[in-house]
């Protein structure tokens, strides 16, 4: 596990309108400079589901993901680490952290894991 | 800009076609569409088709230019249109505004995949290549992860409810079971797939809180249209023409956490808009819609956004029998995706078709319309990032 999440979101210096991941232009105001941004705190989730049919690279019975969002606006999908979708509920705070999300090649690809 | 006419429509049964390539597929719905138009032994200007996997799933590129040769098409300009589960509508598009801008007289759009060959994980990781590459795709999300998100979404906003979900899902299967083009033609029964013993076994959780049930099936098949101008529809056949009245296509975000609400899908009611701005006709002028029900959530939420019911009526009205061959305003009355089939590539396109069936009342009166003269079809692409959508019209 990894302790700094590697997440760069891209802050519009213009409007102020947070963009994960990144775009060439402004979603909103269509300029082109943007600060740098890392999440603040711990993020609240905003959707969820729990998949049986998965795709290739996931050697489980089902995965658990959702959207949260950061204090500073940063939205992300992430991996929950949760038994059932009943322990969960829109809305509720989650801790986040940076952790292997599936194996590709037999090499680990990291990203963002939450749990309750 | 001149009104274009569909001539001549095509389709090929949906299902599992172990014995037919890509390539049958599509020469057979184009042949249909050919013969039905009184074209048996002509050439076409252009041909577009629509094809979201071959690439990843056969192997085989170049779809456009291989269908030409089949079909002694020979030389008509050919393209292939990869525009998602969107490809289909966006083809004709593409055949639409070659003939009404004059530059041809003549169009062949066919759409077609072939996705029964590859084992379910591989076909469920080329559907989730559509996610983002970056942010969405390597945490394991599908398309049905995304409709589950969305319908839990619905839920909380707008009350909708399990029971009105299962409405859709047991009205498409009905009218699917009466078309001889569907996929699935088994009749399900609320009881059947929720109450019964067996239906934790036979209905199981696929994307909480959505079930098996709700999802469409994974197709082959192909369809095909015929496109020209309706002042020389006569020329071909004695048919009725039907005129593609209007046509409006909208994008929104690649991924869903970008959006402001993620229960809004603009592209939907922007598509939809201009479609209808076009036509000079409104949502309650359609007579008969086909709406891209890949999951039961997409068509109650796409019924809301392009203007049938306000936000949060849709599942009420679907329960209610509104949707339903008799109601109001008839929904997928050919078991839509949910029980036709989903190849992804062809459904925009088999849409039209079976739009195109009902304004000429050709089907039988089970699945007819009474009087049918406005239709509207709406194919979405991604999870609502690419829409296209027609409003077409029976020319008397």
């Amino acid at each position: 596990m990894k302790t700094e999440l590697e997440i760069t979101a891209y802050k519009c210096k213009n409007c102020g309108r947070v963009h994960y991941p990144f775009h060439d232009r402004c979603l909103d105001c269509k300029k082109r400079d943007f600060e740098t941004i890392k999440p603040q705190g711990d993020p609240k989730l905003l959707a969820y589901t729990q998949i049986f049919n998965l795709p290739w690279g996931f050697d489980v019975r089902y995965l658990v993901i959702g959207v949260v969002a950061f204090a500073n606006k940063i939205k992300a999908m992430g991996q929950i680490r949760v038994d059932s979708v009943d322990a969960l509920k829109t809305g509720m705070t989650l801790k986040a952290s940076w952790e292997p999300i599936r194996v590709v090649d037999e090499e680990k690809i990291y990203g963002l894991v939450l749990k309750p | 800009m001149r009104d274009v006419a569909i001539i001549g429509v095509g389709m090929i049964p949906f299902g599992r076609r172990d014995e037919d390539s890509l390539l049958d597929m599509l020469a057979y719905a184009a042949i249909n569409a050919l013969d039905d138009a009184g074209m048996s032994d002509q050439g076409v200007d252009a041909v577009y088709v629509a094809n979201m996997g071959a690439g990843i799933l056969q192997h085989q590129t170049s779809v456009a230019s291989a269908l030409v040769d089949r079909l002694s098409l020979l030389p008509a300009a050919a393209d292939a249109i990869e525009n998602g589960p969107a490809s289909g509508a966006s083809a004709i598009k593409n055949g639409l505004l070659a003939v009404a801008s004059g530059y041809y007289d003549t169009v062949l759009v066919a759409g077609g995949e072939k996705m029964r060959e590859v084992v379910g994980w591989k076909g469920t990781d080329f559907v989730a290549t559509m996610t983002h590459p970056e942010v969405e795709y390597p945490y394991g999300i599908t398309l049905p992860g995304m409709a589950g998100m969305f319908a839990r979404l619905y839920m909380e906003k707008y009350g909708l409810t399990r029971e009105q979900l299962t409405a859709i899902a047991i009205k498409n299967q009905k009218m699917g079971a009466l078309n001889p083009y569907a996929h699935v033609d088994m009749v399900i029964t609320k009881e059947g797939i929720f109450e019964s013993p067996d239906s934790v076994v036979n209905n199981p959780v696929a994307a909480d809180p959505l079930h098996f049930y709700d999802m469409c099936p994974v197709s082959d098949g192909a369809a095909a249209v015929i496109l020209c101008p309706l002042e020389k529809a006569g020329q071909f056949t004695e048919k009725t023409p039907v005129v593609i009245a209007g046509f409006g296509q909208a994008t929104d975000t690649h991924t869903l956490q970008e959006r402001d609400d993620p229960t809004d899908l603009k592209a939907v009611t922007l598509a939809a808009k201009q479609a209808f701005e076009i036509a000079k006709l409104t949502p309650q002028d359609v007579d008969v819609a086909e709406l891209h029900d890949a999951f039961t959530i997409l068509e109650i939420a796409e019924s809301e956004h392009v203007g049938f019911f306000k936000k949060g009526e849709g599942g009420k009205a679907a329960q209610k029998g509104e949707t339903s061959l008799n109601g109001k305003i008839p929904i997928n009355v050919s078991g839509g995706l949910k029980a036709r089939g989903h190849p992804v590539g062809a459904t925009g396109v088999a849409q039209v078709v079976e739009i195109a069936f009902q304004l000429r009342h050709e089907l039988p009166k089970e699945r007819q319309v009474k009087d049918a003269k406005v239709g509207f079809t709406l194919n979405f692409g991604g999870f609502g990032n690419n829409v296209v959508a027609f409003v077409l019209r029976r020319s008397e």
